[in-house]
C-alpha cells in the first residue's frame, strides 16, 4: 500500500493534475494530517493549500465531507477548489485536492503569541464552526489543538477533515486524549456531543496541559472518568468563568453545538446579566479593531509623522 | 466480513508454519492482521519477518508497536481492513460494470459516489473479529495493555451501524501446549466481563500456526449456525472450547 509519508515534494516541484491539467508549484510543506501531507502551492499567482493523500478512498471520504459542508454555505468563499491526481517521478499516482490557503497558526501557538485574552472569542468562533459542520450532517471527530487554525482577529478554520464522519456513524479518526471513549465518558458514535467533549478537553489542554497529560498517563484505563476532567475545570482563571459550561460539555448535556455556542456567548458577555446582544462577536471584533486603529492614529499624530491612514480602515 | 487479529511478540516454535495457516485463513475469506507488541526499548527483530509474512499471506497488514500505541493500532487496523475488504469487493464490481480497474482509475468527480458507498457498506456490513493473543511468558507484562485494547476495540465496534462481534482466544493451551483456548465466544458486549484473559500459567511454547488453524475452524463452526450446534459440537476440537 502506498503511503504519502513515502512521498515528499521538494519546494519548486511542479505538480500537474492528471485529469484537469492544473499546474501547482510547491512552495513548502505546511503540515501532515492522518490521510496525507499538506503543502503550500502557487497556482495562477495565488497561494493555495494542497493535500496529497496516499490512499484515494481515504482522501475521497474527506472530500465528500468537505463537499457536503460546501453545499450548505454557498455564499461563503469556497474551501475546496479542485480535486485531481498526479503521477510522481517514480510512476506512482497520488490523489490530491486543492483548498483555500488559510494564513494562521495552530490554536495554542496563537494564544501563546497573541495572548490568552483571545481565548473566549476564538472558542466561540470554533463552536460556531462546529455547529455549522454538524448542521450539514457531519461531526469533525479529530478535534485537537493542531487542527484548529487561527487567523487574524481570532478567525478560526478547521483543518484536516480526516476524522469527519457522517452523523450516526462510528467516528473515523480520533486522538485518544480528546476521545470521550478513552475517558469512559461515552460512545464513539458521531454526534454533536462527541465534538463538544473534545472541545472541552481542548480547553483543558490549553490551560491545564500538564495536569491533563498526567491524568491520561497515570490513571488506569478502567478508572478514567469525566469526573477527573471536571476537577480540572475550575482552577485556571481563564477557565473559571467557563467551568459550568465545560462540565456540561464533558457530561454531554448540550443538545447541539449551536446551543453550546449560545451558552458560551452568554458567558463571554457578562454571564447573561445584560439583555442578549445578538451577533455581538462581529461587533466585538470590530470594536476592538476600531480601538486599535484609534490608538494607532493617536500614536501617529503624537509622533508628528506625515503618515496617512489607508482609506477604508478608519 | 471476517478478520483474525494476531497479537504476539515472538516467533512460533511449535507445529505448523503460521504463514501457511494464514494462507488457509485467506482462502476461507478471513483477513489476517498481525501486531507485534513490544515494551519500551525491547527489540523483536527476530520475529519481525515472520510477523510481516503472516500478514502478507493472510491478506492483511502488520505493525510493530509499543504497549501504549496498542489500543489505537488495533482500532485503526480493524477499521482500515474493513474499508480495504469492501474496496476489493467494489473494485470487482467496477471492473464488471465500468471496466475500470479500481476506484483510483475513475475520474475524481465519479469517485465521490463510489466512496460514499464504500463508507456506507464499511459501516453497515456485519463484522466478526477473532483476536488471537500470544500468552507465552514474555507477553505476561503486556497482557494488561492487550486487555485494554480489546475493550477499546469493542467500544469502537459498538459505534458501527452493522452487527459487530468479537471472540478472544489465547495460546498456548496450558493443558497440552499445542493449540489455543477460547476465552470469549462471539459477542458484541463485554461490559459484564471482568477479566477477558485469565491469569495464565506460562509455558515456553509458541504454537502460532496450530492456534490459527483452530481459530479458522471456529469461524467455520459459526458458519454452520447455532441452530445445528448439536451436530457441530462433535467436530469441535476439545481444546478449542
Amino acid at each position: 500500500m502506498k503511503t504519502s509519508s513515502e512521498l515528499r515534494l521538494a519546494p519548486g516541484t511542479v505538480v500537474t493534475g492528471k485529469w484537469n491539467r492544473g499546474r501547482y508549484r510547491v512552495e513548502r510543506l505546511l503540515g501532515e494530517g492522518a490521510n496525507g501531507k499538506v503543502y503550500l502551492v502557487e497556482h495562477g499567482r495565488r497561494l493555495y493549500a494542497m493535500k496529497v493523500g496516499g490512499d484515494a478512498v481515504d482522501l475521497q471520504s474527506e472530500i465528500n465531507a468537505l463537499r457536503a459542508l460546501a453545499s450548505r454555505r454557498r455564499r461563503a468563499e469556497p474551501f475546496l477548489l479542485a480535486v485531481d491526481d498526479f503521477v510522481s517521478g517514480d510512476g506512482a499516482e497520488y490523489p490530491f485536492y486543492i483548498m483555500r490557503y488559510v494564513r494562521g497558526s495552530a490554536l495554542h501557538e496563537y494564544l501563546q503569541r497573541e495572548g490568552a485574552d483571545w481565548f473566549p472569542l476564538v472558542g466561540y468562533n470554533l463552536l460556531r464552526k462546529l455547529a455549522e459542520l454538524h448542521e450539514s450532517g457531519f461531526v469533525f471527530g479529530d478535534l485537537k489543538r493542531e487542527n484548529v487554525l487561527v487567523g487574524e482577529y481570532g478567525r478560526v478554520e478547521l483543518v484536516d477533515y480526516g476524522g469527519a464522519t457522517a452523523v450516526g456513524k462510528g467516528v473515523r479518526q480520533f486522538t485518544e486524549l480528546y476521545d470521550r471513549g478513552f475517558w469512559n465518558a461515552g460512545s464513539r458514535t458521531a454526534e454533536g456531543s462527541y465534538d463538544l467533549f473534545s472541545f472541552a478537553v481542548l480547553c483543558l489542554h490549553l490551560f491545564e496541559g500538564r495536569r491533563l497529560l498526567q491524568l491520561s498517563q497515570t490513571v488506569l484505563p478502567q478508572n478514567r472518568s469525566p469526573a477527573d476532567l471536571i476537577r480540572l475545570t475550575d482552577r485556571h482563571p481563564m477557565l473559571k468563568p467557563f467551568t459550568g459550561w465545560l462540565q456540561r460539555a464533558l457530561r454531554g448535556e448540550f443538545a447541539s453545538a449551536r446551543e453550546a455556542a449560545a451558552a458560551w456567548q452568554r458567558i463571554m458577555y457578562g454571564g447573561g446579566v445584560k439583555p442578549a446582544r445578538k451577533r455581538s462577536s462581529a461587533g466585538w471584533a470590530a470594536g476592538l479593531f476600531a480601538c486599535t486603529m484609534l490608538a494607532l492614529a493617536a500614536a501617529i499624530v503624537w509622533m508628528m509623522t506625515e503618515g496617512v491612514l489607508p482609506t477604508g480602515l478608519s | 466480513m471476517r478478520q483474525l487479529l494476531l497479537i504476539t511478540d515472538g516467533c512460533s516454535n511449535v507445529g505448523m508454519n503460521p504463514v501457511v495457516a494464514a494462507a488457509h485463513a485467506k482462502a476461507e475469506g478471513i483477513t489476517v492482521n498481525v501486531i507485534g507488541v513490544v515494551e519500551r526499548g525491547e527489540s523483536i527483530s527476530s520475529a519481525e519477518v515472520e510477523i510481516e509474512e503472516i500478514a502478507r499471506a493472510g491478506g492483511g497488514m502488520s505493525r510493530i508497536v509499543n504497549t501504549r500505541q496498542l489500543s489505537q493500532t488495533v482500532q485503526m487496523m480493524t477499521r482500515k481492513t474493513v474499508v480495504t475488504t469492501i474496496q476489493q469487493a467494489v473494485n470487482r464490481e467496477l471492473r464488471q460494470v465500468f471496466g475500470a480497474e479500481s476506484v483510483e482509475a475513475l475520474p475524481p468527480e465519479r469517485r465521490g459516489e463510489v466512496v460514499r458507498v464504500i463508507d456506507e457498506l464499511g459501516e453497515s456490513s456485519p463484522l466478526k473479529v477473532a483476536l488471537l493473543i500470544d500468552a507465552s511468558a514474555s507477553m505476561r507484562p503486556k497482557l494488561a495493555a492487550v486487555e485494554e485494547a480489546i475493550r477499546d476495540l469493542v467500544l469502537s465496534l459498538q459505534s458501527r451501524t452493522g452487527r459487530s462481534e468479537i471472540a478472544v482466544f489465547h495460546f498456548p493451551d496450558s493443558e497440552n501446549g499445542e493449540g489455543c483456548v477460547c476465552d470469549l465466544d462471539w459477542t458484541d458486549n463485554i461490559a459484564g466481563v471482568k477479566r477477558i484473559l485469565p491469569r495464565l500459567e506460562m509455558r515456553g511454547t509458541t504454537p502460532t500456526g496450530p492456534a490459527m488453524m483452530q481459530v479458522i475452524d471456529f469461524f467455520r463452526q459459526g458458519d454452520y449456525g447455532r441452530t445445528i450446534r448439536g451436530e457441530t459440537d462433535g467436530m469441535m476440537g476439545e481444546d478449542v472450547v
